[in-house]
């Protein structure tokens, strides 16, 4: 295996390869042969860091941002609730959006819907991580926090190709493209463009206090008399409610209904704080 | 002299009858009186503290013999296959040292039985290179049904082991007889050791003595398995385990991986290690099976229990064995009239292997469930009813304890549980707060055949030998104490040797808690008898009678007052040592040796959210003399922390379909983490057991994770009026669990507390 270390864009260009930045997803999805690759490359140089009022470089750490005191309260908690300091400390903003789901039968190579195959694994057998919204071909559930934070503040991604909502950077997995994301091959995230709400907040249902991925994520953002709900682990991406009644039409499987109950306790929460 | 003598050997509840050699002092020696010494019961730091933390102790996983190859092994991807193994592919390259198949090694299984079994195994070079080398093993796998389902198992009668029947009293007649029946199914998970350090092992020829370098807990007991299935004499197998990084009891045997470094070590040559990776871990290394329990319980209206039924399942798995469920049910309390059955249900899933208290840890949670709510219809105070149920006597087997001070323990719990009414006040919004308890039992008196040897020399250091293993538990620094204790001298002139079957005398199994029962006494004896030597001596020295003389902080003192640095006697020795040897006495005969206490936990119940948060435990025990309270205190938070996590998030998962392992990673597998960990308070009463040995202490490796469950799924009743009977409390459970007693209000039956 070949590691790139471009220092600049133009230096990037037309490069093939996958990009690495804190590698926390990509390493052991590499070591467990669920990603495979001639060429990594580091793109470390290449994708700005640092966070500059709405404006946060893809490459700016986890830790960093769950400590800007600038960045919304959402996306500060969001950072705050995911993974350990350690993870936090070497994992970037950029990778998180596109991390992969933790479903045990992706992670274990079950020829399943999300790896191509025609049946998902988690549907007929064990599914209580898994999703309630969007869940027909494939149960999985996205694991981003932040990304959960980052849909109900309204966030736009500027790559090196083009500018798109971050609600457009999503789509569920179909039959003729098994992909959760719509980046072209080799796109690179470069940077976020975050609004700033009146008021916003993250909440999270863990099975333990720190250190796992969210059971149910509820993210909350008002912008003047609109609240925008994000929710994270419901469905196989980051999902945006339209209004709280939402969470009467979830599709949950038998193992995930209590997921449902979790989330209503949980928007109304959010709401609650932001009122 | 050597003593033969014929005594009763208890492990974990297993009792046989055995001959024992006995040589030395254990029982000449009186005990020390009660309360902390000069150096026993002080606290005292690891001596290997320093050597572990800077990554200087060499653990298996760190031992480079020269020429060492690498084992990787291939396993079974389905719960239930039939598997023809080729080889020829993989012995054809030059990389590939060594590769064995189904006949060449008895572990390596031709109808592998469950996820993870071993088919076969290479060796080469690096561990890379043995990975890539079982790409080119060729299996033709043809997939069987797996049985998956407990219940149809027991239907079928599909067992590891025989059923257990039990019973004594009447138990209809005092059911018919009761002023109240309780009963409840109560359902346990399966749950994984995860000890830091995975299952490894080096294993080497030298001549023909076979060399078997592992993690484990029990060296002597890996020698004689290894001798038996090799057919070698004991002597030509030598053990060697320095430092082990946890086992809690999935390392009393030599294991799978074992078994193929000898036969790969044998067809190369070479020396070659086979280490678990955390995956292989999670799927093949053991786990605490699950439990299905149906348990009823028939009280008088003053709470007098007169019945208790069980009836258990133990998803045992392929193999392992039908653990003691039904352990506290039969033991813990006064119940004249008790009838339990245990089923051992065979099935295609991993085997089961010894996991900290096994049984009694499922066990005590559904009893002690069931206890509460009891309780709960008597509107009887819980603690007072388990006060007014205290065995004073065996009921099992009829014999008096050696000791037991479970009564004190229930007063020093109180306290605690006199704090509920300020917890319950502190309840706010969604947050329901409650504090539960759960009784414990368990064994933990360890007994022969152990021995030690205590060396001084001219220094005027003594060293501990004894071909014991440290679990991790602090036992080299527990060893050393009782040793400097008796010989007089400061903790830092004594170190413990441990470790290898060649270098020492025959030492127990670190498992049962019976690591400082058994081996203390030893220990002791032997610094006795080393300590008598010196006083010869130094009676001759001096001109003094024997019996005026003793050792006393680094000082030889007489009766009349005079004293001499030891180094005066010592100092004699120039290269002679003294060397001392200690065996471990049978314990007491017609007794019955036990460990008991109580765990008083505080719980936060988010009612909208099913969050549980434990915010205390205070865990009273009677585990006899403590000597190290530092390790002790240590011994109580793991136990604790362990059972935390076996109630809240810990849960081994299989497809349902395939029965296939899906939690092999520790992402998957829920752990708990220091943000998990409430605030503990350690109480040992650190009273001498008089009947047992020259040091009167129990084992307390197990009791503290024993109530812990049970305790926390109490407090959670205690707070919500929620019943909880099954494990982990996930928020799925925790919410239906909340559900249901809200429906049960709404029909207006009575409130749960």
């Amino acid at each position: 295996m070949e590691l790139r270390q471009p220092s600049s864009l133009a230096e990037l260009d037309g490069a093939d390869g996958l990009a690495l930045a804190g590698g926390t997803d990509l390493v052991p999805l590499l070591r467990d042969g669920l990603v495979e690759a001639e060429t990594l490359v580091d793109v470390r140089a290449v994708v700005p860091r640092g966070i500059d009022g709405g404006t946060i470089g893809a490459g700016t750490t986890l830790a960093e941002l769950e400590v800007d005191p600038e960045s919304p309260q959402a996306l500060r908690e969001a950072c705050a609730l995911a993974a350990s300091p350690q993870l936090r400390s070497m994992g970037t903003i950029g990778g998180n959006l596109l991390q992969a789901t933790r479903c045990w039968y992706w992670r274990l190579k079950y020829p399943c819907f999300l790896h191509g195959g025609s049946t998902c694994h988690a549907r007929q057998g064990a599914h209580r991580e898994h999703a309630i919204f969007g869940n027909e071909h494939c149960a999985s559930a996205h694991p981003s926090d932040p990304a959960a934070a980052l849909l109900s503040l309204g966030t736009t991604l500027r790559t090196d190709r083009r500018e798109l909502p971050l609600a457009d950077l999503y789509r569920l997995p179909t039959e003729d493209d098994r992909d959760v994301t719509a980046l072209e091959p080799g796109e690179l995230i470069l940077e976020l463009e975050v609004p700033k709400p009146e008021a916003s907040t993250y909440l999270k249902a863990m099975d333990r206090t720190r250190f796992t991925f969210a059971l149910v994520g509820v993210a909350a953002a008002r912008f003047g008399s609109e609240t925008k709900i994000a929710l994270a682990g419901v469905a196989p991406i980051p999902w945006l409610l339209e209004s709280a009644d939402d969470l009467d039409r979830a599709t949950p499987l038998p193992g995930t209904a209590y997921k449902v109950d979790l989330a209503r306790a949980l928007v109304r929460r959010a709401l609650d704080a932001l009122a | 002299m050597a003593r033969l003598i014929r005594t009763e050997k208890e492990v974990e509840g297993k009792y046989t009858e055995q001959w024992v050699v006995v040589e030395g002092e254990d029982e000449a020696l009186d005990q020390w009186p009660q309360g902390p010494r000069a150096v026993v019961g002080t606290p005292a730091r690891r001596q290997d503290g320093l050597q572990r933390a800077r990554g200087e102790a060499e653990y298996t996983a760190d031992l480079q013999l020269p020429g060492t190859l690498h084992a990787a092994v291939l396993r079974s991807p389905y719960a239930h296959a039939r598997a023809k193994v080729d080889l020829t592919r993989a012995r054809a390259t030059g990389w590939v040292r060594g590769a064995i198949g189904p006949g060449d090694c008895h572990v390596l299984q031709e109808e592998p039985s469950f996820h993870g079994a071993p088919v076969a195994a290479v060796a080469a070079d690096s561990l890379r290179e043995a990975r890539a080398g079982l790409e080119l093993i060729d299996v033709e796998w043809e997939e069987l049904e797996p049985l998956l389902d407990p219940e149809e198992a027991v239907k079928r009668e599909s067992f590891v082991d025989d059923t257990r029947h039990y019973s004594r009293g009447d138990v209809e007649a005092a059911f018919a007889e009761a002023d109240v029946v309780v009963e409840g199914e109560f359902r346990t998970q399966v749950v994984l050791h995860n000890a830091l350090e995975t299952h490894q092992a080096v294993c080497r020829w030298e001549g023909e003595t076979l060399e078997v370098y592992i993690s484990t807990q029990f060296i002597w007991g890996v020698r004689d398995s290894i001798s038996s299935q090799l057919g070698l004499p004991p002597d030509r197998v030598r053990v060697v385990c320095n430092y082990m990084g946890g086992g809690f009891g999935a390392k009393n045997s030599p294991g799978d991986h074992t078994y193929i470094a000898i036969a790969l070590a044998s067809q190369t040559g070479h020396p070659v290690h086979c280490a678990l990776t955390r995956r292989e871990e999670n799927l093949a290394a053991g786990n605490r099976n699950a439990t299905s329990q149906r348990l009823r319980a028939g009280a008088r209206s003053d709470g007098t229990l007169v019945a208790l039924e069980g009836e258990y399942v133990n998803a045992i798995g392929w193999a392992g064995f039908n653990g003691p469920t039904y352990g506290p049910i039969e033991m813990l309390y006064a119940c004249e009239n008790v009838r339990t059955v245990t089923y051992g249900a065979k099935l295609n899933l991993p085997p089961n292997a010894a996991f900290r208290a096994p049984g009694f840890v499922e066990g005590t949670f559904g009893l002690e469930c069931l206890l509460d709510e009891l309780a709960g219809r008597l509107e009887l105070d819980p603690l007072e009813l388990r006060r007014r149920n205290y065995a004073d006597k065996d009921l099992v087997d009829d014999r008096p304890f050696s000791s037991k001070n479970l009564l004190e323990c229930y007063d020093r719990a109180e306290p605690h549980w006199a704090r509920r009414d300020e917890v319950r006040a502190r309840s706010e919004g969604p947050w329901q707060r409650g504090v539960g308890l759960a009784s414990q039992i368990w064994y933990g008196g360890g007994g022969p055949p152990s021995y030690a040897w205590v060396r001084v020399g001219s220094d005027t250091r003594a060293t501990v030998i004894t071909a014991m293993q440290d679990i991790g538990t602090g036992t080299r620094t527990a060893m050393a104490q009782i040793a400097a204790e008796e010989l007089g001298l400061p903790l830092e002139r004594v170190r413990c040797e441990l470790g290898d079957s060649a270098r020492g005398p025959y030492a127990s199994i670190s498992a049962g808690s019976s690591t400082t029962p058994s081996m203390g006494p030893a220990v002791r004896a032997a610094a006795a008898d080393a300590a008598r030597q010196l006083l010869e001596i130094a009676a001759q020295r001096f001109h003094l009678e024997e019996r005026v003389l003793s050792l006393r902080g680094g000082q030889i003192v007489s009766a009349d007052g005079g004293s001499w640095p030891l180094e005066e006697i010592t100092g004699l020795l120039e290269d002679a040592q003294i060397l001392g040897k200690g065996a471990r006495g049978p314990n007491p005969a017609g007794m019955r040796v036990l460990t008991f206490g109580i765990q008083v936990a505080e719980v936060a119940v988010d009612v909208e959210t099913g969050e549980v948060v434990v915010e205390r435990i205070a865990a009273i025990h009677d585990v006899g003399r403590v000597i190290n309270p530092l390790g002790a205190r240590s011994q109580v938070e793991g136990g604790i922390i362990q059972g935390i996590g076996h109630t809240l998030s810990e849960a081994r998962l299989v497809d349902p379909v395939s029965g296939k392992v899906l939690t092999q990673t520790l992402d998957a597998y829920k752990l708990p983490t220091i943000a998990d960990v409430p605030e503990i308070v350690t109480d040992l009463l650190d009273i001498p057991d008089e009947h047992l040995t020259n040091l009167g202490s129990k084992g307390l490796g197990e009791p503290p994770i024993v109530p812990t469950a049970a305790a926390i799924v109490n407090a959670i009743r205690d707070a919500t009026g929620a019943e909880v009977h099954e494990l982990p409390v996930s928020r799925e459970a925790m919410l239906r669990a909340l559900a249901e007693a809200r429906e049960r209000e709404k029909r207006g039956a009575p409130a749960a507390v």
